[in-house]
């Protein structure tokens, strides 16, 4: 879908931890993963910078295995407070889409 | 996989390109510290600067950078792109285009300027150098025209002391206004 990008913006963070939740990963494999799930619009740049925010805030366990370019590649896995993060996430969109729904439903009345 | 002249053009632009990365994730995550602690930007980045090592975290991220990028031109040379051509995409893709960092930074100046600011002083200000001026070319004028004999003297050459007293008194009194200008800065620095 075209021009997601803006609506992405504040949840990308959300997706990327729901991704290296399900196992180790390194960086363009996320890139890669997200175009797969249909995600084309998203800028290779933004990821890189998403995954230096994840290591700045601490979200991620970083292992490190020699790579054939050189240094050495970064494979992620989420940390506890990476998946505490994941979980608040998760619970933020579950009260944005229900309140969403019931717009889209009901013009925002619960009892109708 | 690639030459080594590509290989350096990578290292290169990696080398280039990475810090600002390093420095809009830094900013995220100083701009949470502080929201979480409530303290100024410039303490928080004083704390950080002691547990860090600078170096070391910006070599980590350029490597970070190189490896991202030779996947991502792997992937477009496996679509048919030539290397050069792969890297030239890379290259526009990767480049750092900042909304956060630099912007950011600037609306928080812009919103510290206009929290600070009054309009009363701005006011005061006004007051002061249209005072003084006024000030000073009277006080001026009329030490000019004393001095130079009165209206008699006035009527023949004496016009131009008071006219020269009249131009000095304007210049103290812009003065004056500059001092008084300098003065609510100071204070409202503080």
């Amino acid at each position: 879908m075209d021009n997601l990008s803006e609506m992405l913006k504040g949840i990308l963070e959300g997706i990327v931890l729901e991704i290296i939740s399900r196992g180790e990963i390194y960086g363009y494999e996320i890139t890669k993963k997200l175009h797969a799930l249909g995600f084309q619009g998203i800028a290779e740049a933004t990821v890189y910078a998403l995954l230096l925010r994840l290591e700045k805030n601490k979200l991620v366990h970083i292992t490190k295995k020699p790579s054939d370019m050189g240094p050495p590649r970064k494979f992620y896995t989420l940390n506890e407070r990476g998946f505490e993060e994941l979980a608040a996430f998760w619970a933020k969109w579950d009260f944005l889409s229900e309140r969403i729904h019931l717009l889209r439903t009901n013009g925002g009345e619960k009892n109708v | 996989m690639f030459s080594h002249e590509m290989k350096e053009k990578i290292k290169q632009f990696a080398k280039e390109q990475a810090p600002y990365y390093l420095e809009e994730a830094e900013m995220t995550y100083m701009e949470k510290l502080r929201r979480k602690t409530g303290e100024a930007k410039s303490k928080v980045i004083a704390k950080l600067a002691k547990f860090k090592s600078r170096s070391e975290t910006a070599m980590e991220a350029q490597n970070d950078m190189i490896l991202y990028m030779s996947d991502y031109m792997k992937d477009l040379m496996e679509q048919g792109l030539s290397e050069q051509e792969a890297f030239e995409r890379a290259k526009e893709e990767l480049k750092f285009r900042s909304e956060t960092t630099k912007s950011a930074d600037l609306q928080e100046r812009i919103f510290a300027y206009y929290n600070n600011f009054d309009p009363a002083d701005y006011e005061a200000i006004g007051l002061f150098y249209g005072a003084f001026v006024f000030l000073g070319l009277s006080i001026g004028a009329l030490i000019g025209f004393i001095g130079s004999g009165g209206w008699e003297m006035f009527l023949s050459d004496g016009w131009i002391r008071t006219l020269i007293g009249a131009v000095v008194g304007v210049l103290i009194g812009v003065g004056m206004g500059l001092l008084s200008h300098a003065v609510i800065v100071l204070k409202r620095k503080k």
